[in-house]
């Protein structure tokens, strides 16, 4: 355990940066959720009726919790968004354990440290610390935000201590894998299957008896029914299954080799199979793990959209401030729905074109590009090969929402004419998000440096134009620069098709002055 | 249009990033069919000479010519043609070492698959394994397979053997005389001056992004002093006088001091009728030889010509 406490500091150190978006994002997340609740459910009987048109609802309840959470307001709000800040929380646990563990010992920097005056259980003791701090923050955070927007102080405790409980929990799971697996990867991988086994299991759970979720851990947590019951014994749970969870690590820790795992790697193929051939072949390799995660990713977010919407047109009669929030008002609720949730899903897409593109540059910074074009591949094809990925995956992120969402919708109302409908809504949306990606392209072109961050502040911006725009009351000219605001906002309105056209046109044009750029420039710099 | 018997011919290279100058007026010749060894103490320039014959840079200034095009504007076809190693090697971690070889091979244009299996055995490499599982000198392995188990007409290697041992050295220098022998060009940067000595027919020695020295290394022993200690019979005077001798330390009879190699035999003839009781006669190693070119200032125009 010896130099536990100078690790701990350095590690906060190299956390400074990115810690406090994720402490960021929970609070915003609880404090978005307390608001909106408390303004919209603002009497007994506006929340009885949220009670029946819910409670008849499995879609919502899979989603998002155990009905009796609803019997106030505040376990409304911990209804609604505990699942979310959950995963937010077990995954922020994740990253810190595993990237000061695993990851540290994988690229061998772990080695260095260790062979200074550093125990062998130091890095895991630092690394969990690190992680149960950043969980008291979250849980103290949660609490003062909750309290501080007028819910009762008792229940908001349990909520923020409920919230980190389910953070530590995943941080010792994560500490285990980080013993079994010898990459950082598959642990991450290892952790990411226990969370959606979480999820699943408490929506199962929370659709029948009951029982399953007792197998989640953030089932646990939202059956300490914070503000409706207050069951402050349900945590003893997560905590119990915390010191099993690391004492099995430590156990596993003492007992294995620096830089070994429990399960050996895999050997790989002796030769490359016959389709391994070129460098269009190597780039969808290199990037399908990361396409297929965000693809399924985003069709399970279209299934669940698309099985609340048929039930959103009687949610909002009875809540008629909710229209408020859509861009077509009350007279067409479905169709504003759709079109506000395909439009979050094309900004998903978006970001995963980014990441996409981004891609190359990251291949050229780590010196993989070189061998890549010193072969007889041209720096167009070798261009052409990440961005077929990004181009192709955008549209992919968006066809598996919209087969999802039509999916689900077509379902709830039996027409399965949905599918086909809601897919071609959510293409709509491929020429913004691909002049999004165009300009990544142009970027790499001319000034590849700070490529990263033109990609990420042009999301951004297209997010707040996209969802705040309104609310914001922002000027018409800072909305018209985001090729969002240009998208028809089908079904709501009727398909134009010249802004689309206008739209592919200047990606086309960015893509081909990026090139222009990237063909004359140093490669590598 | 340069001749065909020059894989590689550089006059006055120059290229800057931003306001640190790399190259200064690099000179390179490279004949076909020869092994040129590619010399200079770190960051002299010799991985950016690299990357600017295979077309990854722009050179600013000066002349270059590959095998009878311009690296810079014909690179996809020229690269057809050649097998690069890098001398540090960063491979994609998911993908497995053999499946890499296969790659590279197929994206140059094919490769001997034979001859990739022979080298696997040689260079005792386990291609099944993961790219991230590879220690520094596996992953310069799988480099070095990929580019030998082309049939490629010119290699072009940066420190290709940086993290082997000298069991595998032995191997990659077997190689290379193999590949010479096919009548093929290598251009090899390196460090490992027995490796130098042992494969390369020609060298280049460059320094803050000049060259300083090109030749045979006959040539260039030629250049460098050579150390005697002699005892004679009647007293030693005026050494110091003559033409080549330096560093002088004269005690009567004893005399110890450098001789350029060039003046050894117009030495030894004067000093023969003084009655030589004793004389050693140290030739300079190659670390002097390097040594002295690592160190010295550049001599502009020390370019000797083969």
């Amino acid at each position: 355990m010896t130099g536990t406490a100078g690790l701990l500091r350095f590690m906060l150190r190299r956390e400074r940066a990115g810690l406090p978006w994720w402490l960021l994002g929970a609070t915003l997340l609880v404090l978005v959720q307390s608001a909106q609740s408390q303004n919209l459910y603002d009497s007994p009987e506006a929340l009885q009726r949220l009670r029946q048109t819910i409670g008849s609802n499995t879609a919502v309840i899979a989603m998002s919790g155990p009905t009796r959470l609803l019997e106030s307001i505040g376990g409304e709000v911990v209804f609604e968004i505990f699942a979310f800040v959950a995963i937010v929380v077990a995954l922020m646990s994740m990253f810190l354990v595993g990237r000061h563990t695993r990851a540290e010992e994988e690229t061998g920097r772990a080695e260095l440290i260790r062979s200074a005056r550093v125990g062998r259980q130091a890095p895991l003791a630092a690394a969990l610390a690190l992680a149960g701090l950043a969980n008291l923050a979250v849980g103290a955070l949660v609490f003062a935000v909750a309290a501080g927007t007028g819910l009762p102080v008792g229940g908001s405790a349990l909520f923020g201590a409920a919230t980190a409980a389910v953070g530590i929990t995943f941080a010792a799971c994560t500490a285990v894998a980080a013993q079994v697996f010898s990459n950082a990867r598959a642990v991450y991988g290892a952790v990411g299957v226990v969370l959606g086994a979480a999820y699943v299991l408490r929506a199962a759970g929370d659709v029948g008896s009951g029982a399953l979720s007792w197998a989640s851990p953030i089932g646990w947590g939202q059956r300490a029914f914070p503000y409706t019951g207050d069951r402050w014994w349900a945590l003893l749970l997560p905590l119990g299954a915390s010191a099993l969870l690391v004492t099995a690590a430590v156990a596993m820790l003492r007992r294995r080799d620096f830089g070994a795992g429990l399960v050996p790697p895999r050997p790989g193929r002796a030769r490359a199979s016959r389709s391994l051939r070129n460098a269009y072949a190597l780039a969808w390799r290199l990037q399908r793990g990361s396409l297929a995660g965000w693809a399924v990713g985003l069709g399970l977010l279209g299934v669940a959209y698309g099985s609340i919407a048929d039930s959103i047109e009687q949610y909002v009669r009875e809540n008629p401030q909710v229209a408020e929030f859509l861009p077509g008002g009350a007279a067409d609720i479905v169709n504003a729905y759709l079109a506000l949730t395909v439009g979050m899903s094309a900004l998903i897409a978006t970001a995963y074109g980014v990441t996409s593109a981004l891609r190359i540059r990251a291949e050229e910074t780590s010196g993989r590009a070189e061998p890549v074009l010193a072969t007889a591949t041209s720096r167009l094809t070798w261009l052409v090969s990440h961005l077929s990925v990004a181009l192709t995956g955008s549209a992919l992120c968006l066809l598996a929402f919209g087969v999802g969402e039509g999916t689900a919708y077509g379902l709830t109302v039996s027409d399965a004419g949905q599918v086909p409908r809601l897919t071609g809504v959510a293409l709509t949306y491929l020429p913004a998000v691909w002049l999004i990606i165009a300009l990544v392209v142009l970027a790499l072109g001319w000034a590849p440096r700070p490529s990263p961050a033109v990609g990420w502040v042009a999301v951004g911006y297209c997010a707040v134009v996209t969802l705040f725009a309104d609310s914001f009351k922002l000027p018409e000219w800072v909305q018209r620069a985001s090729p969002f605001a240009h998208t028809p906002r089908v079904p709501l309105v009727d398909l134009a098709l010249t802004p689309l056209l206008v739209i592919i046109l200047l990606a086309a044009a960015a893509m081909g002055a990026g090139y222009a750029g990237l063909r004359r420039r140093d490669v590598g710099y | 249009m340069t001749t065909t018997t020059e894989a590689i011919s550089i006059t006055g290279l120059s290229k800057s990033f931003g306001g640190a100058k790399a190259l200064d007026g690099l000179d390179l010749t490279v004949t076909a069919g020869e092994v040129h060894g590619f010399l200079g103490p770190n960051g002299s320039g010799k991985t950016t000479t690299i990357r600017v014959l295979l077309g990854l840079l722009r050179p600013d200034a000066g002349q270059v010519r590959m095998l009878g095009g311009d690296p810079w504007r014909d690179a996809d076809a020229l690269h057809r043609r050649l097998a690069y190693v890098p001398g540090d090697v960063t491979l994609w971690p998911g993908i497995t070492g053999g499946e890499i070889i296969d790659l590279l091979g197929r994206m140059r244009g094919g490769l001997d698959r034979r001859r990739r299996d022979e080298l696997l055995e040689r260079f005792d490499l386990d291609p099944r394994k993961k790219a991230r599982t590879y220690s520094k000198g596996n992953r310069q392995k799988v480099a070095l397979i990929a580019g030998l188990a082309s049939s490629a007409e010119l290699l072009l290697l940066d420190e290709p053997t940086s993290g082997l041992d000298p069991l595998m050295e032995s191997v990659f220098q077997q190689c290379i005389q193999e590949v010479k022998l096919q009548g093929r060009t290598v251009l090899l940067s390196s460090h490992i001056l027995a490796e130098v000595e042992a494969l390369c027919d020609r060298v280049s020695i460059i320094r803050l992004g000049r060259t300083v020295e090109s030749g045979t290394l006959t040539d260039l022993r030629h250049l460098t002093r050579t150390s005697i200690a002699v005892e004679t019979v009647q007293p030693l005077t005026g050494i110091e006088a003559l033409s080549g001798v330096h560093d002088v330390l004269v005690e009567d009879h004893h005399a110890r001091f450098d001789v350029d190699t060039a003046q050894l035999d117009t030495i030894v003839r004067r000093l023969a009728p003084l009655g030589v009781r004793s004389l050693t006669s140290t030739p300079p190693t190659l670390e002097e030889l390097f040594l002295r070119h690592y160190d010295a200032e550049p001599t502009p125009g020390g370019t000797v010509a083969s």
